[in-house]
């Protein structure tokens, strides 16, 4: 957010001028949101129950923890094409580890420290490889996180031999999707508890503020004497770091491990992020617009789901949003 | 006008005949080294029946990952090409059944209505990506992966997902799953598709302007290039090549279907295209290398079968071999160019 700012700052005169429509191009998106929420209640009204508003909250958490994780490197005019398998072998790695650790006659504390150690291992691992290839070897992001795409894939389907893997313990699931904080749900506690801190480092932290200045002008960046290449690397593992989080709270929600966790992750949270607001040209966007975009597309899904719109009708519905939430966003660029 | 364009850009002309010269070695040595290899390892791999089957699925990559360079080589993406596939495969055989109720025997009509209404499927897909890039200025990215996931959908909604049936035998038995020559009909098709993109990118204004547009797009308005039709064309194109594909597929399957091309075709053909030497900053490639280059990752997943590794493993060394192949491209263009 405080990227805005400093552009309003840097082109003081048109201060007045600038800020309501600043105003309005940057509540534009909520208020979309609540009219396709008051639209599709009163097509049906158990949208709006109490229920389902924390069915739709507790969604959206996931897709916002990897909305989140893309927009860190979207930031840095990347993407993370494998997000999406990562999640997958992570949520086989953790629960092949937790199964092996209970057949060996662990403790429940060992357990469950095996399966996060198995898990965040394999995440941060993947997330390393594709800021090595990126960084250092110089290969596009497209074409790296391609590779580790196909990569994780193939891990995560060889390790579990296709089949969903058994053995998660009870208190896994309990802990990281049955479990509650101050009465909120584990999966909405842990995404905002991610969200704060993220957007603190975004703003407030030289790594984060070097991410928006290496999406603006990557050269300018180099020149200035930043570790870029040193920071790339941090930042991909970071986005894979944060999926693994997702995909550990997706397994404890399923109690399984599924080599086909993923699935369309990928595309989906890149959607859900560029839906928010946040740029592929790299540079603008944040917590709130990865946040705003997942709430979005859940928003949606959950309201066609509910008024029993087709499943393919709604594929053709999520993909004009996209192309319409991009549209508008430049549009927002024009005008300012 | 091409020595205009050589005139503004002698740079990126060297460099391009450095990375052709750099790849046409490489990657041809990489696959005789692969067929060779192969040869004397397994004797159903020089087969009769499993060269066809290389030939078939190479030509189908092929002709994808051709109108996939050309998009790239404008400095643009196309995600859409796999959910194409789909949606020309369901709309030709749709067509083709709806038509032969009509007119009942009348093959000619119940072709030509078939085959048009799939690549008119595709000119449409290829219309609205090219306007939403050209004109409305939205990323390539963002657009095509919003009209895939549009496209796919419309494939299943048209058939829920079940395969269609009802195409006459001549367009399956007598083309689809025919022979001339001895080679599948799929292979003569890709050849003459590769053969014209060819004649296109080096004697054509349209080709020579989709360089200029991928190289500098400012240096090109300037130069007036009238670049929107242009960019409008290469998803035109690109979009047409996936439709003439899930054509194909569907005469030599014998029936359309929604889950032909998909994901796996996309990401196939930017990676037929990326090693086969189209960079993704737009400006660089040929398609003949890219063809190559769908050969090669073709002959591999073939190899990889009849070697008997898990299927569930391949994946690994298809993305290894991707990886490996752009990072030693990537750090020899940098050593030539510290010398």
């Amino acid at each position: 957010m405080s990227d805005i700012e400093l552009s309003v700052t840097a082109k003081d005169r048109g201060y007045t001028k600038l800020l309501p429509n600043q105003w309005l191009s940057r509540a534009m998106l909520p208020i979309a949101l609540l009219v396709i929420l008051f639209g599709f209640a009163v097509v049906d009204r158990g949208v709006l129950s109490l229920a389902n508003l924390l069915n739709i909250a507790q969604q959206t958490s996931y897709l916002a923890l990897f909305a989140m994780a893309q927009t860190v490197v979207i930031l840095t005019r990347g993407f993370d094409l494998a997000l999406g398998p990562t999640v997958s072998m992570v949520s086989v790695g953790t629960a092949l580890a937790m199964a092996g650790a209970t057949a060996t006659g662990h403790d429940t504390t060992a357990v469950l420290l095996a399966g996060l150690g198995a898990g965040f291992g394999l995440g941060i691992a993947c997330g390393f490889f594709n800021g090595v290839v990126i960084a250092i070897l110089g290969v596009s992001p497209f074409v790296a996180t391609l590779g580790s795409y196909n990569i994780a894939i193939g891990v995560a389907t060889t390790l579990s031999a296709g089949r969903p893997v058994q053995g998660v313990p009870k208190l896994f699931s309990q802990i990281f999707y049955g479990g509650s904080v101050f009465g909120m749900p584990a999966t909405i506690a842990i995404t905002v508890v991610i969200g704060v801190v993220l957007q603190l480092t975004l703003a407030r932290t030289v790594f984060g503020r070097s991410l928006y200045i290496i999406g603006t002008n990557p050269r300018a960046a180099a020149v200035a004497g930043l570790p870029v290449k040193r920071i790339l690397v941090a930042t991909y593992v970071l986005c894979s770091a944060l999926a693994a989080l997702g995909a550990i709270m997706m397994t404890a929600r399923t109690g399984s491990g599924e080599p086909n966790l993923g699935g369309s992750l990928s595309l989906q949270a890149i959607a859900g992020a560029v839906v928010g607001g946040t740029s592929l040209a790299g540079g603008r966007g944040g917590v709130g617009t990865a946040v705003l975009g997942a709430l979005f597309v859940t928003i949606l899904s959950n309201g066609m789901n509910l008024t029993r719109i087709d499943g393919y009708v709604q594929m053709v519905v999520l993909g004009a949003i996209v192309i319409i939430g991009v549209l508008l966003d430049r549009l927002r660029l024009e005008r300012r | 006008m091409s020595t205009a364009l050589t005139a503004s850009q002698p740079r990126t002309a060297i460099a391009l005949g450095r990375l052709i010269a750099g790849r046409i070695s490489f990657l041809p040595t990489l696959l005789v080294a692969l067929v060779a290899g192969m040869a004397a390892i397994d004797q159903q791999f020089y087969g009769i029946i499993n060269i066809l089957n290389i030939l078939r699925n190479a030509s189908f990559l092929a002709i994808v990952a051709c109108g996939q360079a050309l998009v790239i080589i404008a400095g643009g993406f196309d995600l859409s090409v796999g959910a194409v596939v789909a949606l020309a495969s369901v709309v030709s055989a749709k067509t083709m059944a709806a038509v032969s109720a009509t007119f009942p025997g009348n093959n000619a009509i119940i072709i030509a209505s078939g085959v048009a209404a799939g690549l008119g499927g595709g000119l449409a897909v290829g219309l609205v990506n090219g306007f939403c890039v050209a004109k409305l200025k939205v990323s390539g990215f963002v657009v095509t992966l919003g009209t895939m996931s549009a496209t796919a959908g419309v494939g299943l909604m048209i058939t829920s997902g079940i395969p269609v049936y009802g195409m006459p035998e001549a367009f399956v038995k007598g083309f689809g799953r025919a022979q001339v020559f001895g080679l599948p009909t799929a292979a003569y098709v890709a050849l003459a598709v590769v053969l014209v993109m060819m004649f296109a990118q080096r004697r054509t204004l349209f080709g020579r302007y989709v360089y200029a547009i991928g190289g500098n797009v400012d240096a090109a308005v300037v130069s007036g290039v009238s670049t929107q039709r242009h960019i409008v064309g290469t998803y035109v194109v690109s979009s047409l090549l996936a439709a003439l594909t899930g054509i194909l597929l569907t005469a030599q399957v014998g029936s359309g279907q929604a889950s032909f091309g998909g994901d796996r075709m996309m990401l196939q053909s930017i990676a037929a295209a990326v090693i086969g030497g189209v960079s993704l900053r737009g400006g660089v490639g040929r398609v003949e290398i890219v063809t190559i280059s769908a050969l090669f990752l073709t002959i591999l997943g073939n190899a990889l079968n009849l070697l008997h590794i898990d299927s569930r493993l391949q994946p690994v060394f298809l993305g290894v071999i991707m990886v490996a192949a752009v990072a030693l491209d990537e750090l020899s263009q940098r050593s030539k160019s510290r010398v």
